[in-house]
């Protein structure tokens, strides 16, 4: 069972799923964009572009602009994520020494590694919480309730129970990991040199935190998951640069027109002036 | 009765009117599996369809966002839930999470009573594009409803009010079957009310060969908005355009957009850039019409089947432009009531008209009140996509999709007196809203905001 957990499936798994990324990418890119249907207002300029979908991508601007509860959850959830995520790299590359390496702060490794605990500590909670009251929300709105599938709650309860497994092996002394242990378990993964008793494997904890990420990501590709690249995908159709037509009509002197008085009955001199563009 | 298994729908085209537009209906055994066919063909064409059905995370935010919704109550009116509607079919035929999982993502096999589903909520969909607008991700179920509509179409299935408007437009050059000695009659007694109202001399050229400027009208205009078409007439006459209406196309609209984009409203570009050639014009510009002037802005480039040789904008647009260069003296106190502006949805999120209406209102009305929220957050009329139905359980859901538009009209108090003017500046904005005014009591008028500039133009 360890071996096969531990030194046989992530080979399958990554495998999976980057093959599962590039088949679902390419069916999106099998489909055209036939017809503009940018929104407006306009995009003036690519800046403006990557500025919008920046904002919406990072900073979730429409949810900030239309709900503001879902706004604080999801931006909250992401954040924290993103941040386990790289947490997760750094920390076991660096053994979490990572802030000593920044030169000019004077940060030791030892205070590296206590700023690389706690931080993983807070946003593993944070991440907990947040994926909690997405779950909550699920269940308390009526206007969520009636778009929930059954596997819009699934995939909250699962990252729940995954994260709960680290946070576990986080803050519960007993079951805590140490950082060495990982990296040297994923460098034999990535130089293909296996070591069949590795004390890192004995943790259950550790083994079933390893096993719901592995099946997630062979599940990613088929997965709303997805939604990482499709949000991208999707905004690259409708947020784009779009200059209208410029205005002018062909053989139009108005001034000429207005002195021949055209379309006064009595052909009187049309007089001077103008409404100047109030602006908005 | 329009109505099926507890759900409401429009009245439908009969086979006849069917075939008129040249489709024959599947018979009801073989509509399942005509569907899925139809569907494998376009979901491997649209680009913007396959990203609606796979990129949907349920937050739920649009349910609060979209008119039918908090009109009805109804939980498949929510965006996502009507997009799912075809999307639990999409999923359970072309994804293999679908075929593996069912019912655990929400896969569904194809039935007849599916199909009524679509019928039912894709035409209450007023493809105000508001789901888009406010979607963390852009996801617009206007392109889902396009094209369920277009596979029902295709299966025979289309509202009676759109097919025969298809077939009208196919024989007549317009929405309203008016021909050519009707619209030149028209014209005249609208040039006589000009003269009688106004006291302004207005001439409007049908079909005059070397003209400059086709102008295109909604053939609502005709009929039911006269003072938008006088509007333009006088607008034209005041600048001394030398301007004209093609009698094959006097229509802005096109109802192809909203039922059949392959056949119906490609033909009608056709027709447009036929008629432009044949007058030898140098521009087009468009009248009031919202879902007319993005299929013609947005649409003609891509479904042109040659290259498009004039440029073509909006009358607001040119009106914009003229009042920025202070060439037009308007006179802002002709129009002394209180006036609010509806945006017309694919005016503000399609075509980018947002700002050159304020312009015009701003020069042409000394009371401008904006609703909350307006631009491109605003509200549509809930006739959006001609979902103007007559028959009775469809006029009660038009009543429930303008209850917001309603509550916005009265906040901005334009009709407290009961002599306010609500301006929307669309044909089926205007359809929708006249009898909606009154339905809801809110003390004003409809008018476009052509109407407004005509008014308050000064001849010397």
């Amino acid at each position: 069972m360890k071996l096969l957990i531990g030194q046989i499936l992530p080979y399958i798994t990554v495998t999976l799923f980057t093959l599962g990324i590039l088949y679902r990418l390419g069916r999106w890119a099998g489909a055209r964009i036939v017809h503009n249907i940018t929104l407006s207002p306009w995009l003036q300029t690519s800046g403006q572009v990557a500025l919008r979908v920046g904002s919406e991508a990072f900073l979730f601007r429409n949810l900030f602009r239309f709900d503001k509860a879902l706004w604080a959850g999801a931006l909250l959830m992401h954040f924290a994520l993103l941040n386990i995520l790289v947490g997760h790299i750094v920390g076991f590359s660096f053994l979490g020494k990572q802030f000593a390496l920044i030169p000019g702060l004077g940060i030791t490794p030892e205070l590296s590694k206590k700023m690389s605990d706690l931080l993983g500590s807070v946003f593993g909670i944070v991440l907990f919480v947040a994926l909690l009251y997405l779950l909550y929300r699920r269940f308390a709105k009526d206007t969520v309730k009636f778009v929930t599938k059954p596997s819009d709650n699934l995939w909250l309860i699962y990252l729940l129970v995954l994260v709960g497994m680290g946070d576990i092996m986080r803050l519960v002394p007993d079951f805590h990991i140490e950082y060495v242990l990982v990296r040297d378990y994923i460098a034999a993964l990535i130089l293909f040199q296996p070591v069949v008793h590795m004390e890192l494997l004995n943790s259950v904890f550790f083994l079933a935190h390893l096993l719901l990420v592995q099946i997630l990501l062979i599940v990613f590709p088929f997965s709303k998951l997805m939604h990482f690249f499709g949000m991208f995908a999707e905004r690259y159709i409708v947020n784009r640069v779009y200059h209208d037509t410029a205005p002018g009509l062909p053989n139009i002197e108005v001034a000429t027109a207005r002195k021949a008085g055209l379309g006064v009955p009595a052909g009187d001199a049309a007089g001077e002036g103008g409404v100047s563009c109030a602006g908005v | 009765m329009p109505e099926y298994k507890g759900m409401v729908q429009p009245t439908r085209a009969s086979v006849a009117e069917m075939r008129k537009i040249y489709i024959e209906p599947v018979p009801d055994e073989l509509k399942p599996e005509k569907a899925i066919e139809f569907l494998d063909q376009i979901r491997k064409k649209f680009r913007s369809f396959v990203l609606a059905m796979e990129s949907c995370t349920k937050c739920g935010q649009c349910a609060e966002n979209c008119h039918t919704y908090l009109g009805t109550r109804d939980p498949n009116n929510i965006p996502a839930n009507r997009a799912e509607l075809i999307r639990k079919i999409y999923k359970r035929y072309f994804t293999p999470e679908g075929r593996w999982f069912g019912k655990l993502v929400g896969a569904e096999d194809i039935t007849l009573d599916v199909i009524e589903q679509w019928y039912s909520y894709f035409y209450q969909c007023s493809q105000c594009r508001r789901c888009a607008h406010v979607c963390p991700f852009g996801i617009d179920t206007c392109e889902v409803t396009f094209i369920g509509r277009q596979i029902l179409h295709w299966l025979g299935i289309t509202p009676k009010l759109h097919a025969t408007t298809g077939a009208a437009m196919e024989k007549a050059g317009n929405h309203t079957a008016l021909p050519k000695p009707g619209i030149v009659d028209t014209l005249k007694f609208m040039a006589e009310e000009v003269m009688d109202e106004f006291g302004v001399e207005v001439e409007f050229p049908v079909d005059k060969p070397g003209s400059d400027i086709l102008y295109i009208p909604s053939s609502a205009d005709f009929l039911l908005n006269p003072y938008t078409l006088m509007g333009a007439g006088m607008f034209f006459t005041y600048i001394g355009a030398n301007w004209t209406i093609p009698s094959a196309v006097t229509e802005a609209g096109n109802f192809g957009f909203l039922f059949d984009q392959f056949w119906t409203q490609r033909g009608n570009v056709m027709r447009l850039l036929n008629a432009a050639q044949e007058l030898g014009v140098k521009k087009i510009v468009w009248g009031e019409c919202g879902h007319g002037w993005r299929a013609a802005k947005m649409y003609i480039p891509t479904l042109a089947d040659r290259p498009v040789r004039w440029p073509l904008t909006h009358i607001h647009d040119e009106i914009a432009n003229l009042i920025c260069n202070n060439e037009l003296k308007l006179d802002p106190s002709k129009n002394s009531k209180p006036v609010t502006l509806h945006d017309p949805c694919n005016y503000v999120r399609a075509c980018g008209l947002n700002d050159n209406m304020r312009v015009i209102m701003n020069a042409c009305v000394t009371d401008f009140r904006e609703m909350s929220p307006h631009g491109a957050d605003n509200f549509c009329c809930g006739g959006g996509s001609a979902i103007l139905f007559d028959d009775p359980e469809m006029y009660r859901r038009r009543i429930l999709f303008s209850k917001k538009k309603a509550e916005q009209v009265r906040a901005t108090g334009v009709g407290r007196d009961g002599d306010g003017i609500l301006c929307a500046p669309c044909s089926i904005c205007k359809a929708q809203l006249y009898p909606m005014v009154e339905e809801h009591e809110l003390g004003v008028e409809v008018k476009g905001l052509i109407d407004l500039v005509g008014k308050a133009l000064v001849w010397k």
